[in-house]
């Protein structure tokens, strides 16, 4: 028997959450404003789009903000995180400047990765963060030897490697979810399932949410299934997970979220899904104005400032970032090989 | 000094850099136990033991990215691939991971990981165990690619790799693991990444890497006795490719053959030409020539591999007609 319960399905169950308890009323802040920064990033970033101020692909997390935060909540500064394509919320939950997000989606010498990463590849080792990797499911190897090697090194330091529902279709989480085991590297493989990839839907190539991480569990590795609209069941969840993976075996947990933008800014996704799929979905399911609801019944709660802290954090960091140089032209050629020797190579 | 054959100085090299650097591990299908199917890893578990000698299943991506990662942070991974061709499988994190963290997070990150496997074919293994793909490699900005073609080179160039901060593909050719054995001195050192003439002569320059690179030697003493007089390059290393000591032999030589075991269609012997045509042309009193395999797979019986690889018969050939120009 599985002890991943049937989850409820996201799609069409709205959804309440349990009532914040005094004791977690700090932390549940501290979500929601971690939570509201992802939110908040996304949107700008798609308003530089349409004002034609920013350029390349964009694939948007909004609706993925409790996954981000609530598995990052569980993790140390020295812990690591690989992402993938849809991975700015990830990077800001692992504590990536904001502005170096900006500026690297600006393509300035400032951005994380100097401006020649971009969206998809932003990499920020100070925060633990190491890397977005936009092949699909490429990251998971990653995070699992990084980890190995952090233990090797005798640290207790663990990696989260976060990936898509469409990731699990590829060999290489599979691969490593066997090599993690069989070497003990204590990584945490999160599967936010957010119901698509691209066009195909997770449920028609899987089966309904919680299926992938009893296809793991039958594996032996162990795992768990939580709804990824509750940053609190995420972090809790993930916490549990945690503490086991600290012990140096790898762990599994998918979470249900929903992917409320197209896949990328040029997407059609109407000719796959209905036309306002996205909208309905956060009118019922939004994970920020959920716990914003619940905090909002507590007395204390300061929701509203913590409102007008991101707004103002968000808006100076993008001031900052386009405000800031571009790379000097030699710089398309900077950091190709690490021995001084070959560097002046290419 | 001893003398070794190339596949022990391929082990001699991961001991020695093993036992002086902590962080250098082994991981591959078969290295442990085994001790590697072709006996580069021998005893080198009973030695380190099997946390840093890992027997990997048989994942080769997977593997692959697991070692990028280790290397990111901090261990200097030699991976064995068992047989080049099976390194199609984890092409995807070598070129799109390993060879650009570096470039796309701005210089954060370094990937000190050498990736050892042995290619070329001579040992009648077929389609699917004997291709040449260090052209494939070569393309790829963010790599080293080493080919040694002698015990010596494969000792010392195994340790400079695995010291390099650099991720290394390392060719080695199985034909030569019990073939050729060579006197290897463990106390010179690392010898950088140039050329090497292992061959004066004064007609012709004769570049090539690897396994052919003997083969180029044979021809050169057949087509001495026809008072040709061939100078062979050894370029040891396609990427980066050393011009300076192929410019220097076509100064005194005035003609140029590449020859290698990779396909010669797109190989890299037509890069190796065209950089002469683009920065020498007027040292060449002839044309220049390739010889590579043919645009064929490796087929399984001596004499239908005879008629793909060069052979030191159709190398003298080639050879000679171009001194006649
Ligand atoms: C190996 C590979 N194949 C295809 C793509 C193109 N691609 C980018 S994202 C994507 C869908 C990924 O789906 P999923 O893993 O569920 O992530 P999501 O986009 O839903 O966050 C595809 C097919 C790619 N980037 N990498
Ligand atoms: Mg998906």
């Amino acid at each position: 028997m599985s002890h991943i319960e049937s989850p409820p399905d996201t799609s069409t169950d709205p959804f309440s959450g349990v009532p914040i308890g005094v004791a977690e009323q700090d932390e549940a802040h501290e979500f929601y404003r971690a939570m509201s920064i992802v939110r908040s990033v996304e949107l700008e970033i798609e308003k530089m789009h349409r004002l034609g101020r920013m350029s390349g692909s964009f694939h948007s997390s909004i609706g993925q903000e409790a996954a981000a935060v609530g598995v990052c909540a569980a993790l140390r500064p020295t812990d690591l995180v690989t992402s993938t394509h849809r991975g700015h919320g990830h990077a800001l939950a692992k504590g990536v400047p904001i502005e170096g997000i900006f500026a690297e989606l600006l393509g300035r010498a400032s951005g994380v990765s100097g401006g020649r990463g971009g969206s998809m590849h932003l990499h920020h080792r100070r925060s633990g963060f190491l890397g977005e990797n936009a092949i699909v499911a490429g990251g998971v190897p990653w995070a699992a030897g990084a980890a190995w090697a952090r233990r090797r090194r005798g640290t207790d330091d663990i990696a989260v490697a976060f990936m898509g529902d469409g990731g699990f279709a590829q060999g290489v989480t599979h691969e490593t979810l066997l090599l993690a085991r069989f070497w003990k590297s204590p990584c945490l493989v999160v599967c936010e399932n957010n119901g698509l990839a691209h066009s195909m839907p997770s449920e028609r190539l899987f089966g309904p949410p919680g299926t992938i991480a009893r296809m793991v569990e039958a594996t032996g590795v162990l795992s768990r299934y939580v709804d990824g609209r509750d940053v609190m069941a995420v972090a809790r969840v993930a916490r549990e997970l945690v503490a086991e993976v600290r012990r140096g075996v790898p762990a599994f947990l998918e979470c249900s979220v929903f992917r409320v933008r197209p896949h990328s800014l040029s997407d059609p996704d109407y000719r796959y899904r209905p036309r306002g799929a996205g909208q309905d979905w956060l009118a019922r399911n939004d994970p920020i104005a959920n716990l914003r609801a619940r905090l909002e019944s507590l007395p204390a709660n300061r929701v509203a400032r913590i409102d007008r802290e991101v707004a103002e954090e968000v808006a100076q960091a993008l001031e900052r970032a386009e405000a800031a140089a571009r790379p000097p032209a030699s710089a398309s050629k900077w950091f190709v090989y690490s021995s001084p020797e070959l560097q002046n190579h290419a | 000094m001893r003398e070794l054959k190339y596949a022990e100085a391929i082990r001699a090299a991961l001991e020695d850099e093993m036992a002086i650097d902590d962080s250098v591990v082994v991981m591959g299908e078969e290295v442990g136990r085994l001790g590697g199917v072709f006996t580069t890893t021998q005893g080198l578990i009973d030695r380190f033991g099997d946390h840093r000698v890992l027997d990997s299943p048989i994942c080769e991506a997977g593997l692959v990215g697991f070692a990028i990662g280790a290397a990111v942070e901090g261990m200097r991974p030699v991976v064995e691939i068992m047989f080049s061709d099976f390194v199609l499988l984890a092409l995807d994190q070598i070129v799109n991971l390993g060879a650009k963290v570096r470039y796309m997070s701005g210089g954060q990150f370094s990937v000190p990981l050498t990736i050892r496997m042995p290619g070329g074919a001579g040992t009648n293994h077929g389609p699917q165990h004997s291709q040449s793909l260090e052209t494939i490699f070569a393309n790829v900005p963010g790599l080293v690619v080493a080919m040694p073609s002698n015990p010596s080179d494969a000792y010392w160039m195994l340790r400079h790799a695995i010291r390099s901060d650099d991720l290394v593909i390392f060719l080695e050719s199985k034909n030569l693991y019990f073939r050729e054995s060579g006197d290897v001195d463990e106390r010179s050192g690392p010898d950088g990444y140039g050329a090497r003439v292992v061959r004066e002569g004064h007609d012709l320059t004769v570049v090539s890497a690897g396994r052919m690179v003997g083969r180029c030697r044979e021809a050169a003493d057949e087509l001495a006795a026809e008072n040709i007089s061939c100078e062979v390059v050894d370029l040891r290393y396609l990427w980066p490719l050393d011009t300076t000591t192929i410019e220097a032999s076509l100064r005194r030589t005035g003609k140029l053959a590449v020859v290698h075991e990779a396909v010669e269609f797109c190989g890299w012997g037509g890069e190796v030409a065209a950089w002469v045509s683009e920065h020498c042309f007027e040292r060449l009193d002839g044309p220049m020539v390739r010889i590579g395999a043919e645009r064929v797979p490796i087929p399984f019986g001596h004499h239908l591999e005879d008629e793909i690889v060069p052979t030191t018969g159709r190398i003298v050939a080639e050879l000679r007609k171009l001194a006649a120009y």
